[in-house]
C-alpha cells in the first residue's frame, strides 16, 4: 500500500505523463470537434446504395436473399436495387449509381470499386450474413436429425418449409439483427472519437513503463535504491502497475466526461460496454508499456518515444487518420489489424454500434484481453530474475 | 572485533573481461573502510555484488553471519546505500522521498516519521522539507540522497563518492554526518577519490586495482608502503629541458614531473634534500614563486601502487 500510494503520487506529479495521459486525448478530442463538428450534417451517411444481381445462384441462398430483403425495406440500411445481369450492376458502379454490387456464383461475393466506410460496412454485413446462414443450416440439420430419431419421416410438404421459414426468420430475428444506422448514424466525428479513445487507453504504456523503469535497478536510480531494500519485488511491481492502471482510468475517465459534457458526444445506449472495451483497452495499452519497459534496452525518453510511435501508428491503420486505412488493411493484410491493439479496440466500438448482437464485440474483447495476458506474462518472464548481469 | 562483511574470493566477469578477480577482504564491526582504486577498478562491481544486485561467477559473501543473497531480506533490512548518483524522485518533496525509501524498511508509521525527522536533522535538510529536488542545490541534493539511504538506521551503510561536486559546507555537513553515524555504531565503506576524506574519515583503507587488492591497511601502514621519504614542489617555475634532467640524475632522486609550471621533485631518502635544490636554481639563475617540502601523502602512495592519481583516474 506504502508503495501504491507513493506510485500514484509520483505519477500524478510527473507533468509529461499528465500530458500525455490526460491532457493530449482531450486536446485531440476538443481538435476532432472543431474540426468535424461543422461537416458532420452534411457528412450523415445516407442509406447505402447497393445492386444485387438476381441470378439463379442468389435465388438459392436463401437466407442471404431473406436477410438483403430485410435490410433494404424503407428503413432499412441499403438502398437496393436488383438487376438480372452483372453487366448492368458493373455498369451501375462504374456511374457511381452504387457502392458496390453483390453478385453470388459459387459463394457470394461483394464487388466495390473504391474503399471507405460504406464499402467496409456492406462487406462486414456480408460476413455477418454469412457466418448466421451456417449458424441457421446448423439449426436445419440438428431439426432432420430429430426428425430422424423420432421416427418421423423427414416430409417436404409445405408445412415442413412454411416451419423452416419461420425458423430461418426467428434465428435471423434472434441471431442477425444488423442495426439499422439509417437514423442515428455513425458520423465521422464519432469513428474519430472511438480512435481517440483507442490512443487514450493505449498511451496508458507510457505509465506501464514508467512504473516498471522505476524500480528496476537496471532501468533507474531509483530502482537501484528500491531493489536493494528488504521490500518483495513481485509487490513492488503488483503495486507500482497497479497504480498505472488507476491513473490511466482516471485519464480515460476524464477524457469520457468531457466528451460527454463539454463536446456532447453521445455514446448511444452501450455506454457501459463501451467502458468495458476502455477498460480492457487500458490493461492491453499498459502491458504493451510494460513490454516495452521490459524488453527494450534504452533510456526513458526512447522508450517512451517508441511508445508514442507504436501508438501512433496503431491508431493510424486502425483509421484515426481515415477510416479508409482500416479497410486498406482488414482487405490487404488483415492480420495486422488482428494483431493492432488499436484495431481491436476501434472494430470492438464499430461492432458495437454496427450490431445488436455481441459476438464480435467480445472477441474483439477477448482478443485485448489475450494481447495483454501474453505480454505480460513474457515481461514477468524477464522481471522474475533478482540479480542481473550489468548495471 | 567481527567481521560485518567477509568477501572471498570473489570473481565477476563481464563476457571474457574480470572486472573483479578472486577479491578476498573483510571489514571490521563499526569500522570505516576507504574502498580506492582508480575507474574501472571494480569498486562498484564490488559494492553491486555485495548488494546482490549483480550476480558473480565465484565466491562467497557473507554480511552479519550470514550468506548474502537477493531474497536474504532481514540482511537487506540492516543495510543502507548512498549511491552515486541521486536516486530520488523529482515528484516527491524532501521528507516523502525519505518517508517513501523508510517506508520500504520501516512499517511502522510513528517510527517512520521520527526516523524521518532524525534523517534530515542529520543531513542539515530542515528548512528544506517541502522542497522538491529541483529546488535543491547540488550540495543539498546531495545531502537528500544521503538521507533516503540511512534514514531507516542501518548498522552496515555504503557511500559511494557522496560528496562528488558539492560545496565545503555541504561537504562539511555530509563527513560530519557520516562520523555521527559510525559514532551511533554503523558499519561504513566509503568510497571517494578525495584524499583528504579518506585521511580524515578512515579507520582503513583498500586499494583495489584491476579487480584485484593490491594494499589495504591503516594511513600509516599505506604510507609506509611507499619507496618516497620526501616531495618537493616548486611552483611559478620555468625550467629547460636538460635542466630537468640534470636533476633526474641526482641521487635519491625518485621521480621528477613538471608541468603548468610546477616542479615535483620525490625523493627515495636523503638529507639537505631542499637547500640542495634551492641552491642549484640560485646557481642557475633559475626563479620560482614558492618552494615547499612534504612527506609523502596517500595520493602519492596511491600513484606509485596503481600508476595513475587518484583524481585524475576520476576525470
Amino acid at each position: 500500500m506504502h508503495n501504491f500510494i507513493y506510485s500514484l503520487r509520483i505519477l500524478f506529479k510527473n507533468k509529461i505523463l499528465i500530458f500525455w495521459t490526460f491532457a493530449f486525448p482531450i486536446l485531440l478530442g476538443t481538435f476532432f470537434y472543431m474540426a468535424f463538428s461543422n461537416i458532420e450534417d452534411s457528412e450523415k451517411l445516407d442509406r447505402i446504395s447497393i445492386a444485387i444481381v438476381e441470378n439463379e445462384a442468389f435465388e438459392n441462398r436463401q437466407i442471404v436473399k431473406e436477410a438483403f430483403e430485410a435490410l433494404s425495406d424503407e428503413e432499412g440500411l441499403f438502398n437496393t436495387i436488383y438487376v438480372e445481369e452483372k453487366k448492368e450492376a458493373e455498369r451501375c458502379l462504374a456511374n457511381d449509381e452504387i457502392i458496390g454490387y453483390l453478385f453470388v456464383e459459387e459463394e457470394p461475393k461483394i464487388v466495390v470499386k473504391t474503399s471507405g466506410i460504406n464499402q467496409t460496412i456492406l462487406k462486414a454485413t456480408m460476413e455477418e450474413i454469412l457466418q448466421m446462414e451456417s449458424i441457421i443450416q446448423v439449426k436445419i440439420e440438428k431439426r432432420m436429425q430429430e426428425s430422424l430419431e423420432q421416427g418421423i419421416a423427414f416430409d417436404l410438404t409445405q408445412d415442413f418449409f412454411k416451419q423452416m421459414a419461420m425458423d430461418i426468420r426467428n434465428a435471423f430475428e434472434e441471431e442477425v439483427s444488423i442495426k439499422d444506422i439509417s437514423s442515428s448514424h455513425l458520423s465521422y466525428t464519432m469513428i474519430e472519437f472511438y480512435t481517440l479513445i483507442a490512443m487514450a487507453c493505449l498511451y496508458g504504456g507510457i505509465l506501464g513503463m514508467t512504473s516498471i523503469n522505476q524500480i528496476l535497478p537496471n532501468m533507474s536510480h531509483t530502482g537501484k535504491r528500491i531493489s536493494i531494500s528488504p521490500a518483495s519485488k513481485g509487490k513492488l511491481i503488483l503495486s507500482s502497475v497497479c497504480a498505472s492502471f488507476v491513473t490511466q482510468l482516471l485519464g480515460i475517465f476524464l477524457l469520457f466526461l468531457y466528451t460527454i459534457f463539454v463536446l456532447k458526444v453521445d455514446y448511444g445506449n452501450k455506454f457501459p460496454f463501451i467502458i468495458l472495451l476502455a477498460f480492457v483497452g487500458s490493461l492491453a495499452g499498459l502491458s504493451l508499456g510494460i513490454f516495452i519497459a521490459t524488453c527494450l534496452k534504452a533510456n526513458d525518453n526512447l522508450k517512451t518515444s517508441v511508445i508514442i510511435a507504436v501508438t501512433m501508428l496503431g491508431c493510424f491503420l486502425s483509421g484515426m487518420m481515415g477510416i479508409t486505412m482500416k479497410y486498406v488493411i482488414d482487405k490487404n493484410v488483415p492480420i495486422l489489424n488482428k494483431l493492432n491493439p488499436a484495431s481491436m479496440i476501434t472494430d470492438g466500438f464499430y461492432s458495437l454500434y454496427y450490431y445488436d448482437t455481441f459476438d464480435r464485440f467480445y472477441m474483439n474483447v477477448g482478443s485485448l484481453l489475450l494481447f495483454a495476458l501474453l505480454l505480460i506474462g513474457f515481461s514477468m518472464y524477464q522481471l522474475r530474475r533478482q540479480t542481473y548481469d550489468r548495471i | 572485533m567481527q567481521k560485518t562483511i567477509e568477501v572471498k574470493n570473489l570473481t565477476k566477469k563481464y563476457k571474457t573481461k574480470k572486472a573483479v578477480d578472486h577479491l578476498s577482504f573483510s571489514v571490521l564491526e563499526g569500522e570505516i573502510l576507504g574502498l580506492l582504486g582508480p575507474n574501472g577498478s571494480g569498486k562498484s562491481t564490488t559494492i553491486n555484488c555485495i548488494l546482490s544486485l549483480l550476480h558473480f561467477d565465484e565466491g562467497k559473501i557473507t554480511i552479519f553471519g550470514k550468506e548474502m543473497k537477493p531474497n536474504a531480506y532481514t540482511i537487506k533490512k540492516e543495510i543502507g546505500v548512498v549511491f552515486q548518483e541521486v536516486a530520488v524522485f523529482d515528484e516527491l518533496t524532501v521528507i516523502d522521498n525519505i518517508d517513501y525509501f523508510c517506508g520500504l524498511y520501516i512499517k511502522d508509521k510513528k517510527i517512520r516519521k521520527d526516523y524521518v525527522m532524525d534523517a534530515i536533522k542529520l543531513v542539515g535538510l530542515e528548512e528544506f522539507t517541502k522542497y522538491y529536488p529541483k529546488q535543491l542545490s547540488g550540495g543539498l541534493l546531495r545531502r537528500l540522497n544521503i538521507a533516503c539511504g540511512i534514514s531507516h538506521k542501518p548498522k552496515l551503510i555504503f557511500f559511494d563518492e557522496p560528496t562528488v561536486a558539492v560545496d565545503p559546507q555541504s561537504r562539511n555537513n555530509i563527513l560530519d554526518g557520516i562520523k555521527t553515524l559510525r559514532e551511533e555504531g554503523a558499519t561504513i565503506i566509503y568510497t571517494t577519490h578525495y584524499m583528504e576524506e579518506v585521511e580524515q574519515l578512515c579507520d582503513r583503507i583498500i586499494i583495489l586495482d584491476k579487480g584485484k587488492v593490491i594494499a589495504s591497511g591503516t594511513i600509516d601502514e599505506l604510507k609506509a608502503l611507499s619507496s618516497i621519504e620526501e616531495k618537493i614542489s616548486v611552483e611559478g617555475i620555468v625550467l629547460e629541458k636538460e635542466r630537468i634532467e640534470e636533476i633526474r640524475k641526482w641521487e635519491y632522486v625518485e621521480a621528477v614531473r613538471y608541468e603548468n609550471s610546477i616542479l615535483v621533485v620525490t625523493y627515495k631518502k636523503g638529507k639537505n634534500n631542499l637547500t640542495d635544490l634551492m641552491d642549484y636554481f640560485r646557481e642557475k639563475k633559475i626563479e620560482y614563486n614558492k618552494i615547499f617540502s612534504e612527506r609523502p601523502t596517500l595520493n602519492d602512495v596511491f600513484l606509485e601502487l596503481t600508476g595513475k592519481e587518484l583524481r585524475d583516474s576520476y576525470a
